[in-house]
This record gives structure tokens, sequence and C-alpha cells, in this order.
């Protein structure tokens, strides 16, 4: 009872910081998100609103500048965000080579790079896939070969988001071909725009770039910049995939945005019609909600095992496959609800700051958000890997 | 019971198929839509000359004087092609023009139709009528028309406009206007194509406007509308099948952990069930083919636009998956067939409207 009531109070604390600290650009952003990456300029600037204020990196450890807050907490805190639809922040910094660095790094790497990757002052890009390795990770070839103190990389990284954005790149890279292809891959720290590096951009189905493709050709980086051991880069990359066990916060996200997607179904149109008075529509959002609940509910009850010790195991594939087909689900209702009124494609509406257009930012969004996605059930593992990994775990007992 | 095309179609559809690969490779349609190009009025007049704006026309008018199943094997080119230019809507409306016209009326226009000078777009849709062409809040009102229509294709290309709108009595009317650049709102759909709302705020029509009204107007345009959804499931169906081959193609060349992924049993499923979803749809394209002239003919294509709603949709999302990343970009053509379709499912009502629509009738 009186943790509940902390944790009211704490609530009250994050909203009235919100409202108080968010710029109405970046609030104009959070509502122009169409997919899971945030407008880069204006994510940034609320990721260092929220370093300043100690809350940007909820899951670290204190003493690097986490925020000591239970997982509770931390959901909590998501969910007000995202309740009042703020720019996710994006994850490469803080949530990918961030925990790298704080698992394997050396102290002249913690002391120069975390506060800069807290602040946002350095944009880190992850350079992992390749055009011929994706699922298949451990197939990467990209090379890095000694050369005195140096690495010398060849070859080229795909589908890197932000690149066009980014200061830095954390990649994984092959040094050796001896033993099992995960063996000899080793985690690297580069700057972008080296000699020899060129970043293209790749553009989506949404006709905006987001990913792209970037080409190494004998690009020299220090091996002062390897985190971890040479050739033991897998190991560095899958503690990154285990750091923030339970940080999961999908329903976070999903539950607000069906309560927004109701909203929009409860308006009188021109015709003095509510959508949602439509009974099949209405069943449609009721599925919808409970389908969020029980994304909401297992990140909770994944949360509430880890307190006692569990691990999460295989909930982890099981997070992120419901979490990214109810996504989905709701950008089909989304899209459905919004009807003709999302054929239009008018990219320029969405930029931050465009004159007011003559279509609603609900009518712009729905479709390239339906659009983009498609891509959750890609990346981060994709949901075929997923149940393959699920199911091995789940079914030997 | 015909459910396949004629040798004879079958030859005209081939020769489609070369022309379209000839003049709207992937490539070129991404460099025409990266510039706004969405109508070529040089490539306009080629389709011309191929016969096929005229092909569902009478032959006095310079038509061709084939049935809607010749059609069919055209729109399926149009998909497979993603041609952006509103061919089928403009002879759909070229052929609901030809049956409530005057003799002079048609003599007047369907020449000109048929040779590609003039252009017609069909505007029916309201954002009230989800799929139902007798829903209609137009209104002509002392002589002037009010009231909104929606995504209407081909309606900047257009010199006239087949509208439709009911006048105080409610009785529905068929009038042909000339095209005013004002009331058009026109945009690039997500696409490509164009399409255009137009706002009626007081246009003048007066009698000569009207070509038919009441019971006959109503017939006309229920007949028009469902005959542009066996259309559209035949677009489609181009699409469709282009998704598969190029998926098909993609699973047995693309390698991870080692093998195609062609050898993982979940892909293979998949790509099963994808086409499967295909074939319903063919299936039910064909039994609402057959009903055409008979009572069910409605019904059947109802059936067939949810079914569209649901094969489209399930090929679009499961090529794209299946693709991985690369399916996710603007240099492959999946994500475009993939765009196609999910416009397909949203314009002329939505699954659940023509199930709603179906469950009150039956
Ligand atoms: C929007 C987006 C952002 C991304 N951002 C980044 C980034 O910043 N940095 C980065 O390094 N990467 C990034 N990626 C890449 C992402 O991690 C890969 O796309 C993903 O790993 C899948 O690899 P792939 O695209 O090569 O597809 P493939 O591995 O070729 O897979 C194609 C299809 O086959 C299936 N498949 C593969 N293997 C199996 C199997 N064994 N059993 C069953 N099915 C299988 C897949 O599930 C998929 O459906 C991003 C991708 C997207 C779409």
């Amino acid at each position: 009872m009186t943790e509940d009531r902390s944790l009211e109070a704490f609530r009250d604390e994050v909203r009235a910081f919100i409202r108080e600290s968010a710029t109405e650009e970046i609030r104009e952003a959070g509502r122009k998100t169409t997919s899971v990456f945030a407008p880069f300029k204006q994510a940034m600037a609320w990721q260092r609103i929220l370093a300043d204020k100690g809350w940007v990196a909820p899951s670290w450890p204190q003493e690097y500048g986490g925020t000591g807050w239970s997982l509770e907490q931390r959901y909590v805190f998501a969910q007000e965000c995202n309740r009042a639809q703020m720019p996710p922040i994006l994850p490469q910094n803080l949530q990918m080579v961030g925990p790298a660095i704080l698992g394997f790094g050396s102290d002249a790497q913690k002391e120069e790079l975390l506060p800069r990757m807290l602040s946002g002052e350095d944009f880190w890009c992850q350079g992992y896939s390749e055009p011929g390795a994706g699922s298949d990770l451990a197939a990467l070839k990209c090379r890095a070969d000694r050369d005195g103190d140096d690495y010398i990389l060849n070859g080229s990284k795909i589908w890197t988001t932000y690149a066009q954005h980014a200061n830095k790149m954390f990649a994984l890279v092959r040094t050796s071909s001896e033993g099992k292809p995960q063996q000899g891959i080793t985690f690297l720290l580069l700057d972008m725009g080296l000699p020899g590096m060129e970043v293209r951009p790749i553009l989506g189905l949404d006709g905006a770039p987001e990913q792209c493709e970037v080409f190494f050709s004998d690009v020299r980086v220090p091996c002062a910049n390897r985190v971890g051991e040479e050739n033991e880069g897998w190991t560095v990359a899958k503690y990154v995939l285990e750091f923030e066990r339970g940080g999961s916060t999908m329903g976070a996200w999903l539950v607000p945005a069906v309560e927004r997607l109701r909203e929009q179904c409860e308006q009188v149109d021109e015709l003095g019609q509510r959508r949602l008075d439509d009974p099949v529509l209405a069943r449609r959002l009721e599925a919808l909600e409970i389908e969020a609940l029980a994304v909401e509910h297992t990140e909770k009850r994944v949360n509430a095992g880890l307190k006692h010790g569990q691990n999460p195991g295989p909930m982890a594939s099981l997070l992120k496959i419901l979490g990214t087909e109810v996504m989905q689900r709701f950008s089909e209702l989304q899209l459905e609800v919004t009807g003709l009124r999302s054929l239009v494609y008018d990219p320029g509406a969405l930029e931050i700051g465009a004159a007011p257009s003559d279509f609603s930012e609900d009518e712009l969004l729905a479709m390239p958000y339906y659009m983009n996605t498609r891509a959750a059930s890609i990346y981060a593992g994709s949901n075929e890997v997923q149940r393959s990994l699920l199911a091995k775990a789940v079914m030997a007992g | 019971m015909q459910y396949q095309y004629t040798a004879e179609q079958q030859e005209f559809r081939d020769s489609l198929r070369r022309f379209v690969s000839d003049h709207y490779d992937y490539e070129r349609h991404r460099q025409r839509l990266a510039k706004g190009e969405h109508f070529d009025a040089g490539l306009w007049q080629q389709w011309a000359e191929l016969g096929v704006l005229g092909l569902a026309l009478d032959e006095e008018y310079g038509g061709l004087g084939s049935g809607l199943d010749d059609m069919m094997a055209v729109a399926e080119e149009l998909g497979r092609g993603l041609v952006p230019e509103p061919v089928v809507p403009v002879v759909a409306a070229a052929r609901l023009l030809a049956s409530i016209a005057s003799p002079a009326q048609a003599e007047a226009l369907l020449p000109s139709l048929v040779g590609g000078e003039l252009r017609l777009s069909l505007a029916w849709e309201e954002s009230a009528s989800r799929g139902n062409p007798l829903v209609v809040q137009t209104r002509v009102k002392d002589g002037a028309l009010y009231g909104k229509k929606c995504a209407v294709l081909g309606a900047g290309e257009a010199q006239q406009w087949l509208v439709s709108a009911r006048n105080e009595q409610g009785e529905l009317l068929l009038l042909l206007l000339a095209a005013q650049p004002a009331g058009l709102r026109r945009y690039v759909m997500a696409d490509g194509r164009a399409a255009g709302d137009i706002q009626f705020d007081g246009v003048p029509v007066d009698d000569s406007a009207v070509l038919c009204r009441g019971d006959a107007a109503e017939r006309a345009l229920r007949q028009s509308v469902s005959e542009s959804l066996l259309l559209m499931a035949a677009e489609s169906l181009g699409c469709i099948d282009s998704l598969l081959s190029v998926s098909g193609e993609y699973l047995v060349t693309r390698k991870q952990f080692g093998m195609p992924l062609a050898a993982f049993q979940a892909l293979q499923h998949r790509f099963a069930d994808m086409f499967i979803a295909g074939e319903k749809l063919r299936s039910l394209l064909w039994a609402a083919f057959q009903q055409q002239g008979r009572e069910g003919f409605h019904r059947a294509a109802a059936q067939l636009k949810v079914q569209l709603a649901e094969s489209g949709r399930y090929v679009g999302q499961q090529a794209v998956q299946l693709h991985g990343g690369i399916g996710m970009t603007d240099e492959l053509n999946v994500g475009a067939y993939f765009k196609r379709l999910t416009l397909m499912e949203l314009m002329a009502g939505q699954r659940d409207d023509h199930l709603a629509g179906l469950a009150l009738a039956s």
C-alpha cells in the first residue's frame, strides 16, 4: 500500500517534469514519430534534457549515471513518457554500446565515453549486420587485420540505423577465421568519417532514409578502441543483450497508444457519427486492449520474477515476439480506423516545424507507421529466430 | 463455368505483359515517382493505341467490344507492372458512361475516350460510404452541388467527372461535370499513384448534367462499382503473383546459417500459405465473374473484396518479412507491391465494411 502510494507520487513527479521541460518541438517530434526511431535532432534534445535531470539511463548502475529506480519506477517512467508522446530515446547509446563498455570497457574508455553517451554528445550507430549476415550474425565477414597497434578494416555493414547522424560506431568485426564463427569476432569502437569510410543512406518504404550502408576500405582503427579481448566480441554482444533484463516496456507504449486510438474513434465526424458506434470496430478495440494488457502484464510479471532472482530466460524471446506483434496489430487497426484519410503521402508535412498541411497528423501518420512497423518483426532478432529459440528452450523443459 | 482466361485472352495478356515490362520496369518506376511523374501522356497514348482504353466499349464507338474478363487480364498486368496511370479507373468510368448515356452523348464522348483524348473519372466514394455506393451524402440543392468525394483515382488527369449525388427528394443522380480544379485537392498516395478529394461547395448543375436518375442510376452505379471490385482483385492478383515469384526466388537463393532460407520449414510453410492466399482470391474472382448479370453479382463482388483485403494483406506483409531488412527498402519492388496492396485493401470499402454489408443483406 505505501509502496503504491510512493509509486503514485513518483508518477506525479515524472508527469510534472515532462510538462515543464519538454519543448513544443520535442513534443511535435514525439507525435510525428513514424517508426521506433524518433526524429534524430529532437530525440537527442530530449535525451539531453533527461541527462541534465539525471533520468536518462534508468537501467545503468547508479555510479555511472543510473537513476537507482526500482523496476516498477522504471515502468512508470516509461508509461508517462509514452502517455505524453515523448520521442523514444534512441537505443544505440544507452541500451547498446553503454552496457558493452560498462561490462567490458577499460577504465579509460569508461571515463571518456560514458558521460558523452549519456548527454548525447556522442551518438553511436550499431555496425553489426552485413549483406550476408543478418539472422546469422556470426557469419559476418567485415575484416579487421592487425597492423602494429592498429586494426585495418575492410568490408561493409548494412542496415546501420542513423549512421548518417552518428559520430561514432560500435562494430563487430572478424579478427580470425579459425574455430567456430563466433570465436573470431571482435567488438570495436570507431569514429565515423575516418579515411576510407563511406556512408550511404538507404531509403525505406516511407521514402525516408533511416538505415545506411557503411563501407570500409583500409580504415585504420587503434587497437585501444577494442572492447574486451580480441576474438571475444561475441561475449560482449551477448552481455549487451542480457543487460536490460526486464527492460522491456512495450506494453507501456501500447496501452496508452490504444487509449489514444479509442479517443480518435470517439470523435464525432462531419456527419455527426462516431467510429466507436460501429459495434465491430468497438469489439476490435476491446480485443486490442486485451492484447496490449497481456504485453504489459507479461512484462511486469517478468520484472516481478527478477526481483525474486529469476532469470527471464526464454521470456525475453516471448516478450520480443508478443510486443512487436501486438504493435503491428495496433498499426493495422490504426490504419483501418484512419481509412481513406490515410492514403495520402506527404512526407514534407511530417518534418518537424513544417507549415500546417491540409492533412491532420493522424491522417499523415497512420500509413508510414503501419509500413515502418513491419520492421519490428525483422530487427533485433527476427520473430522467426525468436520462435525457434523459444521453442528450443521451452520444449527441453 | 469459366475459371480461366481463354487462349486468346492469354495471348493478349502476354503481349501486354511485354509492353508493361518494357515501359514500367521497377527502376524506371522509382525514378518517375521520385520526380513526381504519376502520369505520362505519351504512355497514355500508347495504352490507347494498344486498344486497352476501348477494350470494353462497343465497336461502333471504336472499341473492341470485349468483356469484363478481358479487362481483368489487363488489370492483372497493370498490377504486376505497378502502372501508376489510371487505366482501370478511366475504363471503368467509360463503361459506366456507356451504360447510361443517350446515343447522342455516347456518340460525342466515347470515341474520344477510346482514342485517349478524353479522360473520365468516376467519383463515388465518400467518407461515410464504406464501400456502399448507395450511401451518398453529396446533394444537389437548388441547382447546385454540395458534398465531398474521397480518394478519386485519376481525378486530376480527367477532363470530365462522373459524380454520384442525391437530389432533395433523395433520388440518386449520376452527373457528368467538367473537371474543376478549384474543388480538387490532389495528392500522391503512398504507392505513388495520384488521387484527389473533390469538394463541391455549390457548383452549379443544370438538368443537362444529369445522365441518369433513380433506380436506373442505382443499378448502373452498383454494377460499375462491383465491376471495379473485380478489376481491383485482378490487379491485386498481379501484385500477389509477382510477390510470390520474387519471394520464391529469394528463398532459394538467400543463404543464412549455411543453407538457403528455403530449407527452413517455418518459411516453407509460410510460403505455402501465401500461395494459398493468392489462389483463394483467384477462385473467388472467377466465382464473382460467373455471377455477372445475375442476382448474386454484388454479393460475390463484396465477398471478393473481403478476400482481397485478407490475401493482399497477408501476402504483402509476409513477402516483406521473408525478405528481412531488404524487404523494408524502397530499392526492392517488394515494398512497392505491399503498398499498392495496402491501398487496395483500404479503398472501396474495407474488409469489415463489406462483411457488415453482407451480414445485413443475408
Ligand atoms: C528498421 C531496421 C533497423 C535496423 N537497424 C540495425 C542497426 O542499427 N544495426 C545493425 O547492425 N542492424 C540493423 N538492422 C538489421 C537487422 O538486425 C537484420 O535485418 C536482421 O537481423 C535480419 O537479417 P536480414 O535482414 O539479413 O534477414 P535474413 O537473415 O536474410 O532473414 C530473412 C528472413 O528469413 C528468416 N530466417 C532467417 N533465418 C531463419 C531460420 N534459421 N529459421 C527461420 N527463419 C529464418 C528471417 O526471420 C527473415 O524472415 C536493422 C533492420 C531493420 C529492418
